[in-house]
């Protein structure tokens, strides 16, 4: 577990020190048993003269659902964007500390940044679909990518890939869970569908270049409960397949779909990072309980 | 304040306890007090007087329920609702138990020479009233305090078995009837105010986990 703070508000007696020692050393076992699929050491990220991130140091398991959450300004969104560079867009940003998937550095200059951003793909607060139809949508990516080829210069080559990107377009609408809803409009412009729909529709699209992490941005924040309840099932079932990080300010919506929860604080501080039932029922720092429980913030 | 509504909810909770217990507390003295003096008409009051402790109990449940649907209580505020709900269920039965030892005080007095009921039956009482005291604040000591007590609660209780068990074979005279029946009464009588003694400690562990995030005496 990351700690990166001693802070020790509660006193406990011995035999309640070897009751907490059982419970953590269970948590571990839990944890140990999930590999590791980002491992992030000292990040610190400077905004300028702004020091967004502080040395701030944890491991997220694959295979998992990881909530981040905390205050507005605390750097949850900017951690997030250190997880595939996105924080490399904006001149300002300084970056110290590592970030390894499986293991390889990300922050290597010689990383492939196209490749970094294949496997790990990102969903943002607002859906952003391309003004295309649902099924460009889908094959836009792995076309750019160059994993699927089609039209007229493809036959000419002797590779029509228009099958494969059928199959695509359905298996990555049916994981998103929006085949049943969009199967009979696939030429539609896709600013046609729901928030909810658009907002799945660009899970679709990260899913379809084959990602092994997603990053989301607060993906429900502006949809309606029911499209809420439908993004967090899809999230729980992408967890099977996928490593998923989640920003969210709604700490219910972190609670019911994440394995483990980091709680940033203001500074860009992370105060605790612990399984989501230890957090929300009984979490270490007095600063995280007065947090969760509405007493500042 | 952003949670001033959750801490009303809260505290309105704390007191719809305080009021559970003060009721499952006069429950299980008078039924002690109609034990010891053979008095039927207190223990009638205390078999008729249950209904007022369940219509209590529910009172609590549906404050939790409201609070968990309202307020989604997380951290110290969802260990407070939890156990709330819990010390509820323990005060209904301790006054249910109450009720059992009223009940038996109906029956008519059937004192063993070797079983001091009353001594035993204050101390669960004394327990109870202690573990009751530290809510909702949990104070660790006096939580682990109560724990310890009972320990010696079950010993004398058992060892109060053991003595009508002994009285039963060495008194061998007598109507056995009456007398295997008036020592089922009193073995039953000591099984519910050990049974007190538990639902103190319970009381007790949860009033700590709630108030320290500490399960040790839950589990």
């Amino acid at each position: 577990m990351s700690e990166t703070t001693s802070e020790t508000d509660r006193t406990a007696t011995t035999t309640a020190g070897e009751s907490e020692e059982r419970i953590r050393s269970e948590w571990t076992e839990y944890r140990t048993d999930k590999r590791t699929k980002i491992a992030v050491e000292n990040l610190d990220v400077w905004y300028g003269d702004d020091h967004a991130i502080k040395d701030v140091s944890m491991d997220i398991p694959e295979n998992s659902v990881t909530a981040l959450i905390g205050p507005s300004g605390c750097g949850k969104s900017t951690f997030l964007r250190c997880l595939n560079r996105m924080n490399d867009r904006i001149k300002a940003a300084r970056i110290e500390g590592s970030v390894e998937l499986d293991g390889t550095e990300i922050y290597d200059p010689n990383a492939n940044l196209v490749e970094l951003r294949k496997r790990i793909g990102m969903v943002f607060q607002s859906p952003n679909p391309f003004p295309k139809s649902i099924r460009e949508n889908i094959s836009y990516g792995p076309r750019k990518h160059g994993d699927i080829e089609k039209g007229l210069l493809a036959r000419l080559f002797g590779r029509d890939d228009t099958e494969e990107e059928a199959e695509l377009v359905e298996r990555s609408l049916r994981q998103a869970a929006l085949w049943e809803e969009v199967n009979d409009r696939l030429d539609d412009n896709a600013l046609g569908l729901s928030g909810g729909q658009q907002q799945r529709l660009c899970i679709a699209r990260c899913l379809a270049v084959d990602p092994e992490v997603i990053l989301m941005d607060e993906p429900a924040s502006a949809l309606d409960p029911i499209a809420t309840a439908k993004i967090e099932d899809l999230v729980e079932e992408l967890a099977e397949e996928y490593t998923v990080v989640i920003v969210t300010h709604n700490m219910q919506q972190a609670a019911r779909i994440s394995d483990q929860t980091a709680v940033f604080l203001t500074g860009g501080e992370l105060v605790e990072y612990d399984d989501t039932d230890k957090i929300f029922e009984n979490p270490e720092s007095q600063r995280v309980e007065d947090y969760i429980t509405g007493k500042f913030g | 304040m952003a949670r001033a509504r959750l801490d009303r909810r809260l505290e309105e909770l704390h007191d719809a306890v305080r009021e559970l217990a003060t009721l499952a507390l006069d429950q299980l003295r008078d039924a002690l007090s109609a034990l010891a003096d053979c008095d039927p008409a207190l223990a009638r009051e205390v078999v008729d007087g249950d209904d007022r402790v369940n219509d209590q109990y529910l009172a609590v449940e549906r404050l939790c329920i409201d609070v968990f649907a309202l307020e989604q209580p997380v951290a110290g505020d969802l260990r407070t609702v939890a156990a709330a709900f819990k010390i509820s269920t323990d005060l209904e039965r301790v006054a249910d138990l109450a009720g059992n030892l009223a009940e038996r005080a109906l029956d008519g007095c059937t004192p063993f020479a070797e079983v001091d009921l009353a001594s035993l039956g204050a101390r669960a009482l004394a327990m109870l009233e202690d573990a009751l005291d530290t809510y909702p604040e949990g104070e660790a000591w006096a939580c682990h305090e109560i724990a310890d007590r009972d320990t010696e609660l079950d010993a004398m209780c058992a060892h109060a078995g053991d003595s009508v068990v002994r009285e039963l074979i060495t008194t061998g005279d007598g109507d056995t009837e009456t007398l295997v029946a008036d020592a089922s009464a009193v073995l039953l009588a000591v099984r519910d105010v050990e049974r007190v003694g538990d639902h103190a400690v319970n009381v007790a562990a949860r009033t700590l986990y709630a108030a320290e995030g500490d399960p040790e005496l839950i589990y």
